[in-house]
């Protein structure tokens, strides 16, 4: 087991040697990337990666150019689990058989996919990679929609966003179906451990990234990516909607280990009216009309709702 | 260290035991799987090798043939020897992937049991799945029995993972006919067929540490036709001249001579039929029948489907008046591919040939020897009458009014 | 770049370094034998309307802009911001966005903004108002 990298706090966190490169094709303000350098960042281990189709994998291997410092790969939108998964299988047999050119080192095994590749076309994938139990990582970048298509509604969109396949319109709220509970369905799965993070807060993803790197057998992250493009908001704005979003614990963070025990990570110290989270982006401006006045209830209503479950189950420490 | 078997001079195994018999001699790194009829009995008894302590790689039973061929890329890429089976459906939900393996030069070996298309389902035996693979960049060896099933495999490896190829190949055989016939399979012992196909030699491998290397890039319209290119020159110049020494190796190891293009009594023969799979067989026994009978016909067999041997079957078509297309497959509205492919060998051939072709035994319908003397009747006639004396496509063996089209 | 389908490696596969490397994660990014593939080789400086420029007398050294930027553009040595990286900022603005200090360490100026310029004009502390 290698070493386990010291981030006491951020300046110390700041020279860290960055394996993802700028000049890469993702939006200016991307959550995506900001996710990924904190995932990389977090360890001085040897990596193996894979992407899904979408965004990060469209933005960061267009050739003749690549954005990534350690082996890289992508196969299609629904695979990105799986390349990693073979390759981690590789790694154990070349390992068995002394043929690793670098048999000392032990590289960590992560795919990175959006919501899109990771909650609907990739979800039999992860789901068998989760069940066999390979030693990975698997990080969604949840940007609650197919971004690197143009917007459209994906079982990770939420109820009432407006998306171009699910528009708000005279007669529509857009989205009409809560979004999948990720976490639940990968705890599931008896994974070891499965965690919810947001880039904003940085010092929460980087010791759950080094925890799940450090565990033994399939560990899901779920990343919330704010999207100035699809969310609509100002590029400058991506950390501060981010704030929103877990201050009005619309994105909750939260660990499950063993597939049992909950634990939540971060208590706001003032929450915030989920409206605050809303009223900032333009995919849910149209909630705002008297008539829609419901959608807004319906929302506060659940995010306390999820917030009193979490706290409970937290409690019984089962 | 995996224990070695204690193989008889000659085992009575089917299609699917010395696919895995020759899989498990290789030494495979991952094989990553999962079953399908008719070729799920490779995969068990891999399964069964790796229980018994004869395999010592990795092993991954997974959820979908997408994902088996997903695995053995992600695999592949990372650096080893790297195989798996399919059949049919399984085959058609592998496709994506297929052109990915192949696009990104991965020397993977795929088993392909060839078994119809649904719908309707059916579970056995037709030539549709190798067709469905025959644009997607993979060298496609066809067995016609279990010896070659086995045989061909050891060519696969030593042929997909040389440095000038490094292209994925298919080994295909027919199903229940070939995978669940048992004969007589002249074997190798375990160190000799490893050392036929040698150690692996990684490239561009993703756990090299000290290379980081990025597999799976985008190009668009600036590269995309540039790497495309480059992946089809090297099907159509460096991939013959590999499989011709590799065969000219293995006769020198085992006797048992193969070739791109198969002949039977081609000799003087005026008309001949072109075909693929265990209908090889059967037409050579009709032909040396008919040659009895002083009636001058015989039989080309594909062995290598793609590349293309479009030389190899020109040369072998010289002389020859009619030829007889036997496609396995429907060709759901045009003609059969084997057809289409000669009509485009034989064009400029200088000689003037009638080409007819047939459609037969799809979905495991038996094609018998009277089928086949029909057949050749038919095509001596052509031959004799310098022109088609049939229509130019017919189905045979279907029940109802006769079928056939222009 | 390569010219001709015949001249590059094979499965459009890209090097990220020429030879071999060890220990990249610890190797700041001067001392890396990147590739002509990396993309640290190429720049998105024309992708900006607004730049953002440093006033290094007000920072603090808090690395809130190395931490979220996106494009690896805050040049951090020895727990010290340096500077902004103009080969791969895309101009988002988040670290002027991020940056606590009063007056701000960072602030966003129009691409063709002159340095020097801006920082003589740098405003002031601002009062917090009661």
């Amino acid at each position: 087991m290698s070493e386990m990298k010291k981030i006491k706090n951020l300046k110390e966190f700041s020279t860290s040697a960055d394996r993802f490169e700028g000049a890469n094709l993702l939006c200016p303000g991307c959550a995506h990337s900001i996710i990924v350098r904190e995932v990389l960042n977090a360890t001085n281990d040897d990596l193996i990666l894979a992407a899904s189709t979408g965004c990060l994998e469209v933005c960061t291997a267009v050739y003749p150019y690549t954005s990534w410092d350690a082996s890289w790969i992508h196969i299609g939108f629904e695979n990105g689990s799986t390349a990693v998964a073979g390759a981690e299988a590789m790694y154990k047999a070349l390992k068995r058989k002394g043929r690793l050119k670098q048999p000392d080192r032990e590289p960590k095994f992560v795919a990175f996919g959006g919501d899109g590749a990771s909650y609907d076309i990739g979800f039999q994938w992860i789901s068998g990679c989760f069940e066999r139990g390979h030693n990975m990582m698997y990080v969604v970048l949840d940007n609650e929609v197919y971004a690197n298509t143009g917007g459209q509604r994906s079982s990770s969109t939420p109820i009432g966003a407006s998306t171009t396949t699910a528009p708000a319109g005279r007669v529509s709220y857009g989205e009409k179906m809560n979004k999948k509970d990720m976490l639940a369905i990968m705890a599931a799965h008896g994974s070891p451990y499965v965690a919810q993070v947001a880039p904003n807060k940085w010092k929460d993803m980087v010791k759950k990234i080094q925890h799940g790197l450090a565990t033994e057998g399939p560990v899901f992250i779920n990343a919330m990516s704010a999207c100035t493009t699809e969310w609509k908001f100002l590029p400058e704005d991506t950390i501060a909607i981010s704030d929103l979003a877990t201050d009005s614990l619309v994105f909750p963070l939260y660990e499950i280990i063993d597939g049992r025990k909950l634990n939540i990570t971060y208590r706001p110290k003032n929450v915030i009216p989920v409206k605050d989270y809303l009223g900032a982006q333009g995919r849910f401006k149209h909630l705002f009309k008297p008539e829609n006045k419901h959608v807004l209830d319906e929302w506060q209503a659940r995010v306390d709702r999820d917030w009193e479950y979490l706290q409970r189950r937290e409690e019984a420490g089962v | 260290m995996a224990d070695k078997m204690e193989l008889r001079d000659v085992e009575v195994w089917d299609g699917n035991m010395a696919a895995s018999q020759a899989m498990r001699q290789v030494q495979i790194d991952v094989v990553a799987a999962y079953p399908i009829t008719p070729s799920t009995p490779i995969v068990e008894n891999y399964g069964n090798y790796l229980a018994n302590g004869y395999v010592d790689g990795e092993f991954v039973m997974v959820e979908s043939e997408h994902a088996a061929m997903s695995g053995c890329i992600g695999a592949s890429a990372a650096g080893g020897r790297v195989a798996t089976a399919t059949s049919s459906q399984g085959f058609a939900l592998m496709v994506e992937t297929l052109y990915q393996a192949s696009g990104m030069r991965l020397p993977i070996v795929l088993n392909v049991v060839n078994r119809a298309l649904a719908a309707p389902l059916n579970v056995n035996g037709d030539h549709s799945d190798m067709y469905l693979g025959r644009d997607s960049g993979w060298i496609q060896l066809d067995a016609y029995n279990p010896q070659q099933a086995y045989d061909l495999n050891f060519i696969a490896f030593r042929v997909a993972e040389d440095h000038e190829v490094r292209l994925p190949c298919m080994v295909h055989q027919d199903g229940f006919l070939t995978s669940h016939t048992a004969q007589g399979v002249k074997t190798l012992d375990d160190d000799t067929a490893y050392n036929f196909v040698g150690e692996f030699k990684p490239m561009n491998d993703m756990l090299d540490l000290d290379h980081p290397v990025t597999h799976g890039v985008q190009t668009e319209e600036d590269w995309h036709f540039e790497h495309k290119a480059r992946q089809h020159n090297d099907l159509m110049t460096k991939v013959f001249p590999k499989i011709e020494a590799a065969f000219d190796a293995f006769e020198k190891l085992t006797g048992r001579r193969y070739n791109i293009v198969e002949t039977y009594n081609t000799e003087g023969a005026d008309a001949v039929v072109v075909c693929m799979g265990t209908s090889v067989e059967t037409a050579i026994e009709v032909a040396k029948e008919l040659r009895a009978d002083g009636k001058k016909v015989g039989v080309i067999g594909i062995r290598v489907i793609r590349p293309w041997p479009h030389a190899q079957i020109a040369e072998a078509l010289k002389g020859i008046k009619a030829i007889g297309a036997l496609d396995r497959s429907s060709p759901n509205g045009t003609f059969g591919m084997l057809y289409n492919e000669l009509a485009g060998t034989v064009v400029n051939s200088g000689e003037s040939k009638v080409l007819t072709n047939y459609v037969y035994g799809l979905g495991g319908r038996d094609l018998t020897k009277v089928h086949l003397r029909e057949i050749y009747a038919e095509l001596l006639a052509n031959a004799e009458a310098g022109k088609p004396t049939t229509p130019l496509q017919q189905l045979i063996g279907v029940r109802g009014p006769k079928i056939s089209f222009h | 770049m390569n010219n001709g389908w015949n001249d590059f490696e094979i499965g459009a596969m890209l090097r990220s370094f020429d030879g071999a490397v060890n220990g990249i994660a610890t190797t700041l990014q001067e001392d890396r034998p990147y590739s002509k593939s990396n993309s640290f080789t190429a720049s998105v400086a024309d992708w900006r309307i607004e730049k953002p420029i440093f006033n290094k007398d007000y920072c603090i050294d808090c690395q809130f802009c190395w931490i979220y930027c996106p494009d690896i553009s805050i040049i951090s040595r020895d727990k010290k911001m340096v500077g902004v990286d103009y080969d791969h900022c895309k101009g988002c603005g988040i670290c002027a966005e991020v940056c606590p200090t009063n007056p701000k360490s960072l602030l966003m100026f129009a691409e063709q903004e002159d340095e020097d310029k801006a920082l003589a004009g740098w405003p002031e502390k601002e009062k917090k108002e009661n």
